[in-house]
């Protein structure tokens, strides 16, 4: 029972949106109950959940380099000591 | 002190460094305060700046480069900051000005312009792009190099790549990457639908090639 839909074109295209969680509730309740009685559909939302995971954990680990860091925390922290040193 | 009302915050209040002055009307931030408070709120974005940077520029040295211009310009305008605001978003969004205004001019990308409305047009018909990849082949997806996904989303066009990795690498929700990239909101869904698609279609292709998933030349 696929109540809300006319195929499978109009719950994939709002496959992002669903998973961006920016459907209205009511919207992303359609899509739940879409995937759940859909078995193309449910793989589709979760190779996507996949590639979102792989490129989530490809991208954020990148870290500011030591130097960056450092000349970083120089220009903004000298505010302790010179209150310290105040008299 | 003892038998007298303590204030639940009272001791948390007290530790706060920069306590303004009890005549309850704000006075006015000195610069060592400002600093202080710049350097707990906004340095610890430093890192998620810098992979942001680098995903704009796709070069350290001018990753380096942006981010420090980015904290230059962000630390001067502080000031102008609403505490309790999204702090996050507003530093991306002087990072993206700062790039479209030094760097990219520098690299001679093109620029998008004047099709907003198709795009969105163009994106409500797209949609998700099926990759070809079933769920049960994902696993594979763990064994990808992170190069592979590096190299893929530098393919993109800078406008598409920075949506997309404002969203999947972020999290940041359309109305946000709206305003850090100074677009409309259905631009934003359509640089979203086109990288996406874009990215995951050269993914899917990359894991079938490295023979990581099933593919016409799996045995």
């Amino acid at each position: 029972m696929m109540p809300e839909f006319e195929d499978c074109t109009e719950v994939l295209r709002s496959l992002y949106a669903f998973h961006d969680d920016e459907l209205t509730a009511a919207e992303a309740d359609d899509i739940r109950q879409h995937l759940m009685a859909c078995e193309p559909c449910l793989d589709h939302f979760q190779v996507e959940d996949a590639m979102r995971l792989l490129i989530r954990r490809c991208c954020a680990e990148e870290k500011a380099p030591e130097g960056l860091r450092m000349r970083m925390q120089a220009t903004y922290s000298h505010t302790v000591i010179s209150i310290e040193e105040t008299d | 002190m003892q038998g007298r009302q303590v204030h639940p915050l009272g001791s948390f209040v007290m530790n706060l460094p920069t306590l303004p002055d009890q005549a309850g009307l704000a006075t006015p931030e000195t610069d060592a305060e400002r600093a202080s408070r710049f350097e707990s709120e906004a340095l610890v974005y430093l890192d998620q700046l810098y992979g942001a940077g680098l995903r704009m520029t796709r070069n350290p040295t001018d990753a380096e480069d942006l981010v420090q211009e980015t904290f230059a310009k962000a630390y001067a305008s502080f000031h102008q900051f609403t505490p309790g605001t999204n702090l996050k978003a507003w530093l991306y969004r002087i990072l993206t000005n700062t790039f479209i205004n030094s760097y990219r001019k520098k690299q001679r990308q093109p620029q998008s312009s004047g099709q907003e409305v198709e795009d969105w047009q163009l994106a409500r018909a797209e949609g998700h792009t099926s990759t070809g990849l079933r769920s049960a082949e994902t696993e594979a997806l763990d064994r990808m190099p992170h190069s592979a996904v590096t190299e893929a989303m530098n393919a993109l066009a800078p406008d598409f790549r920075l949506a997309v990795y404002l969203a999947d690498v972020e999290g940041f929700s359309y109305k946000e990457i709206a305003e850090i990239m100074g677009t409309p909101i259905g631009t934003v869904m359509s640089r979203l639908n086109r990288g996406r698609n874009q990215l995951r279609l050269s993914l899917a292709d990359f894991a079938r090639e490295h023979g990581l998933v099933g593919g016409e030349h799996d045995a």
